[in-house]
């Protein structure tokens, strides 16, 4: 027997269905007259069209509660957007990319419909990366114990995304409320679905997973799509656990207006993908079962269009975004650390190792804010914590809610935490973005959204994320427990990266970056861990400021720009210097390479005027050459010798302790350099 | 009195159209097969049928027709004890196994719940496909059609069902 389901022809009262219909055709005069505006270069230039799609866009949107659910729309939602309650207005300020676009101000691609103050998320061009996002956010909401479900939504085709099973996976395993719509057009660009997977209805290759409910609907049809909706919100909302719903759509045009469709599907196929158009059905039906007399029907048309004229002159007398502004929002401010505002102190006592700062610090900061989580591979288990145990005694301490281990997904663990932070401004997340700095690889596509998050709305969502990352050589480690990846990451806008070499730095670093709003990379240098070269005495409320450098021995004959691990070897460098050539060696921890303290660098140069930049990373495209750079520019009038550099060479470090020492620097490696320069 | 029977399917297609005029043919002079345009046809018209063959072929992933579907909610109110039904489809167990005419166990099962009583059942012996919502108690819940890849089995199949027919009507 057939269950009566909740909207049908006739059963939905006609206030509401006169509401769908003015969606849908609004919609769809808005996906219409999208390419106009490319074709007068007014914009526009990158649109999807929705068509085909319109059943499952206007249940997404309807079903959506800007108070308690979050959207991820993707670039093809339109409809689900106006439907969520975004005006035409506001579509075509995305669209013509105008300083009032509520997504971002122009900034972000257009098409990629948003409105983060109503949770309707500003999501990546980067397919289906933001299911990774909903889930992080769902877990907010099942802790924080709200009533709402997260709802993401893509094409069929992006589903093939690795992280897009990594992210049901992880709302399964979590038994969190997330629906993740596939919207089934059957195309990913030109390529056809089965060229992605051998099911064809994608949804069915995650029929293993436990607690997940699969739905499958006609996204072309407004009531099936409404129904399907509606009992996937009921599912996870009241089982706090995660749905799919597969909506067959078609898709009646092309992919985007890049793409000729012309070009792969033939004239039987269009022209039955023209016969099965949604809003045609919809208005079929609205007269067959005389819930509307065509007169209604074209009154609410014609209205439309009035609409529609009145958005578009709202659009062209936008004001565009001021280039000016291309600095604003790249990064949120940091915690000002005003107790240390040098990131110095004369504090005296124990020492303390680096490991023990780390483990403190983190401990001191939860107690401090019970809006702090902590994750990763291999956080937690009894009495380990972490792969090198900094986080011991922490899930003991706070609880599996808040201290807790992820799957080995590394992008997982990344983009739940773009997710999670979404909730609200208060939540700081901390996670060990691997196991080894090594291992970050694949959270690399995360990583870069996420620095991208803060600028592309406009300063509306700051990702507040501290990036745990042990890394560097100097144990053996071989190619994959050996990396530096500091300088590739300090490519991109948008994330702060520190790099401490002592106990007292890296808690105090650590405080400021779990403290702060924005993402920052924590940087550990692990063979530091527990050696004792890098105590320190740590005060308890100890703070360093970004870009704060720390000149670690004071010297006039020459200047040393180092960090990390090459910073206690520049140390020892310039102590058997002064005994050898009777010459002052200034060794300058930059600690923070993204903001670099260039005022301490060229002060430094000034008095000096000999240049040595060491670090541990390749030489060959490593940071070094940004801070070389950076002293050519802007100090070259103080130079006496060419800014020389120090580093490993440019091949991986091999794991014979022979190979890995002839690839990282070390002291005697320092000490020619130095000594070429000071006789320079 | 010749048995009258209401042969419903679409005059747009090309494929169902033409099987169904082997349907029709294989009934023969005895039987008074009344061709109907599901695109036009309203509650009273279907209901005026005691006997129905229907045509459905299945589109997409597993789905009906448009102008079955939009005739759907029509259907959820009707009463439908004492009528007979039929249903052929069309369906392509190469390129879509996992969803081998559906269509034919979409509409059937919404008829069955209003009361009809379905007749001509198939064997799914010879064909190979994975799944099929048509398919209960390991019997297709009408004929499928697969001209797509056994156009040569088509006339055979059609004659023995409407045979098989002729009995259960």
């Amino acid at each position: 027997m057939t269950v009566k389901k909740k909207y049908s022809i006739k059963g939905t009262p006609k206030k509401l269905l006169s509401e769908w219909f003015n969606l849908m055709t609004l919609g769809r005069a808005l996906d219409e007259k999208a390419p106009n505006y490319l074709k007068q270069a007014i914009g526009w230039s990158y649109h999807a069209p929705y068509a085909g799609h319109d059943g499952i866009q206007l249940a997404i949107g309807q079903i959506f509660d800007r108070k308690t659910d979050h959207l991820f729309p993707y670039y093809r939602d339109m409809l689900t957007s106006l439907s969520a309650g975004l005006t035409a207005e506001e579509v075509i300020f995305n669209g013509i990319s105008k300083d009032n676009d509520v997504a971002g101000g122009g900034r972000h691609m257009s098409n990629h419909f948003a409105k983060p103050e109503w949770n309707v998320h500003n999501v990546s061009s980067c397919t289906g990366n933001h299911t990774l996002h909903a889930v992080g956010i769902a877990r907010a909401v099942k802790h924080y114990k709200g009533k709402g479900v997260a709802i993401s939504s893509q094409g069929e085709s992006s589903v093939s995304e690795g992280y897009v099973y990594e992210a049901i996976n992880g709302a399964s395993k979590e038994q969190l409320p997330v629906i993740f719509v596939f919207q089934d057009n059957g195309y990913g660009i030109s390529v056809p679905k089965k060229d992605q997977t051998a099911n064809r209805k994608v949804a069915d290759n995650f029929k293993g997973l436990k607690y997940l409910k699969i739905f499958h609907c006609n996204g072309k049809d407004v009531f099936d799509s409404m129904n399907t909706m509606t009992e996937a919100k009921a599912y996870a909302a009241e089982n706090q656990m995660p749905a799919i719903v597969q909506a067959n759509c078609v898709r009646m045009g092309s992919h985007s207006n890049s793409d000729k469709h012309e070009l792969y599907r033939d004239n039987a196929e269009l022209s039955y993908v023209e016969k099965y158009d949604p809003l045609a059905k919809f208005r079929r039906l609205l007269i067959r079962y005389k819930r509307f007399t065509e007169a209604e029907l074209v009154k609410i048309e014609d209205d439309v269009k009035l609409q529609v004229k009145k958005a578009h002159r709202a659009g062209l007398t936008a004001p565009d975004p001021d280039p000016n502004s291309i600095h604003d929002f790249v990064i949120p401010d940091a915690y000002p650390a005003e107790k240390y505002p040098e990131g110095l102190h004369n504090e005296t006592g124990e020492p303390k190792k680096l490991i023990e700062g780390l483990n403190e610090t983190l401990k001191a900061e939860f107690r401090n804010n019970p809006d702090t989580f902590i994750w990763g591979q291999d956080i937690a288990n009894k009495d380990k914590g972490g792969i090198f145990n900094v986080s011991k005694g922490m899930q003991q301490e706070f609880g599996i809610e808040r201290v807790f281990n992820a799957p080995i997904a590394e992008d997982f663990i990344m983009g739940t935490a773009n997710g999670m932070s979404r909730f609200n401004d208060k939540i700081r997340i901390v996670v060990e973005g691997a196991e080894f700095a090594d291992y970050f690889w694949p959270a690399m596509e995360q990583f870069v959204e996420t620095t991208h998050e803060y600028w592309r709305t406009k300063g509306q969502y700051s990702p507040n994320i501290t990036v745990r990352l042990a890394s560097g050589g100097y144990i053996g480690g071989g190619l994959y427990h050996s990396q530096n990846i500091e300088g590739a990451l300090a490519t991109f806008p948008g994330v702060r990266i520190v790099y401490p070499s002592y106990a007292d730095d890296a808690a105090g670093l650590l405080r400021t970056s779990i403290r702060s709003k924005g993402m920052t990379v924590f940087m550990e240098p692990k063979a530091l861990y527990n050696d004792p070269k890098a105590q320190a005495v740590v005060p308890d409320d100890f703070e360093v400021p970004f870009g704060k450098a720390r000149v670690r021995r004071e010297g006039t004959d020459l200047t040393i720009v180092t960090y990390g691990n090459t910073t206690h070897m520049c140390v020892e460098v310039a102590d058997q210097i002064v005994k050898d050539l009777g010459k002052n060696v200034e060794v300058i921890d930059i600690r923070t390479l993204v903001p670099l303290d260039k005022e301490t660098i060229i002060k430094s140069v000034a008095k000096t005027n000999k240049v040595l930049v060491v670090h541990e990373d390749k030489v060959f495209a490593g940071f070094g050459g940004e801070i070389a750079a950076t002293i050519t520019e802007e100090a070259f009038k103080h130079l006496d010798a060419p800014v020389r550099r120090v580093g490993s060479t440019f091949t991986p470090v091999g794991f014979n302790r022979i190979l890995e020492k002839a690839t990282l620097p070390n002291t005697d490696k320092i000490y020619a350099a130095a000594k070429d320069l000071l006789d320079y | 009195m010749m048995t009258k029977i209401g042969l419903i399917y679409s005059f747009n297609t090309i494929k169902t159209s033409k099987n169904a005029e082997k349907v029709k043919k294989a009934f023969g002079k005895d039987y008074d097969v009344e061709m109907v345009n599901v695109e036009e046809i309203d509650e009273d018209s279907f209901l005026s049928y005691k006997n129905m063959v229907l045509g459905v072929p299945t589109w997409f992933d597993g789905e009906l027709p448009n102008y079955w579907d939009e005739f759907m909610p029509a259907i959820d109110d009707m009463k439908l004890k004492g009528k007979k039904v039929a249903l052929f489809g069309l369906g392509d167990q190469v390129g879509y196994p996992e969803n081998f005419v559906d269509a034919i166990g979409l509409l059937a099962i919404a008829l069955e719940d209003r009361g009809a009583k379905l007749i001509g059942f198939t064997s799914p012996e010879g064909y190979t496909y994975e799944r099929s919502a048509a398919l209960r108690d390991g019997q297709f819940l009408g004929l499928a059609l697969d001209i797509e890849n056994q156009a040569a089995l088509t006339d055979e199949r059609i004659k023995a069902w409407v045979e098989q027919l002729k009995k259960e009507f």
